[in-house]
């Protein structure tokens, strides 16, 4: 699995598609839903998962973990979300745990890892 | 040698970018290109310390609330130029009125070519911005937007130039290029 982390707007889908030749059917889009499509070459949006999970309760890493075998080919982005102040909302604090965990998880189990930054990438692992 | 530094609050990224400047210009013209156009007496606070740290560091400063453009003729070629800060620029390109709070459609455009235009005309170009985008919190429209147009700013100049520089804590990550300055 190779790993596409970054803040927003940092160019993470366009460079998966670029290093990766992607079409945009190869490209499953999370939203705020439980559902995750790894039958797709890519899974963009992760962190739209982790806000789902941090609203509902669940856990991400753990729902990553049990379909292990699905996505160990892909392409996984997701955005770091890390860097702000601690937010009011509960959900928004619930979400940064969740997103970090996810994030370090995939990272670990990550052939590589790469962090875009203005549009460049940083290669981590 | 055109560089983009940019990083989060108090990262180092204007000290980075002054020292820099100075060494590119290696004693020859030396312009600071200042973006903010004060609104409050913190605003005015924040100017009189940039301009205390640059002090006798033999910049020659261009304010420049907008149009980067409005400039060129002053910069001579051959010249170092560093503008602190894309961020501002663009906020005040982005909303003239800063009362009403109406976007103007073509300010990132106008403001992404006001500053390829300084790069072209100057020996050295540097841009200090900022990094806002990586935080947990869903934004309105109104600031979602400065942000996509501030990464666009961002991306685009990191493409153009030589040397990305990003600033943590007074550090220094090179994304491109670099210098053994």
């Amino acid at each position: 699995m190779e790993l596409i982390i970054g803040g927003a707007y940092q160019g993470k889908t366009g460079y998966a598609i670029k290093k990766y030749s992607l079409r945009e059917t190869d490209i499953f889009t999370c939203a705020e839903a439980p559902e995750i499509d790894f039958s797709a070459r890519c899974v963009d949006n992760a962190e739209r998962f982790a806000l789902w999970c941090a609203r509902n309760g669940a856990d991400a890493a753990a729902f990553f973990e049990a379909h292990g075998e699905e996505w160990e080919n892909s392409v996984i982005i997701c955005e770091d979300i890390s860097s702000g102040v601690v937010p009011l909302g509960a959900d928004m604090r619930a979400w940064r745990e969740q997103n970090g965990k996810l994030c370090a998880f995939l990272s670990a189990r990550a052939q590589t890892v790469t962090r875009m930054f203005c549009g460049l990438p940083q290669r981590l692992k | 040698m055109k560089v983009l530094t940019c990083g989060g609050s108090k990262s180092g990224k204007s000290a980075f970018a002054e020292e820099l400047a100075v060494r590119l210009a290696a004693g020859k013209a030396l312009y600071y290109v200042a973006t903010m156009i004060p609104r409050d007496e913190e605003d005015e606070r924040r100017i009189e310390k940039h301009r205390a740290a640059r002090a006798g560091k033999g910049f020659r400063t261009l304010e420049v609330g907008r149009g980067a453009e409005n400039v060129l003729q002053l910069i001579e070629p051959g010249s170092t130029v560093l503008v602190d800060s894309v961020t501002s620029l663009l906020l005040n390109e982005l909303y003239p009125d800063a009362h009403s709070g109406k976007a103007d459609e073509n300010g990132k455009t106008r403001c992404l070519n006001g500053l390829m235009q300084i790069a072209g005309r100057a020996e050295n170009a540097v841009f200090v911005s900022d990094f806002i985008f990586s935080d947990a919190a869903r934004y309105g429209e109104f600031t979602e937007s400065f942000r996509r147009a501030l990464a666009y700013l961002n991306n685009s100049l990191a493409g153009e130039c030589d040397t990305v520089a990003e600033l943590c804590a007074g550090n220094v990550i090179y994304h491109k290029g670099g210098t053994t300055l």
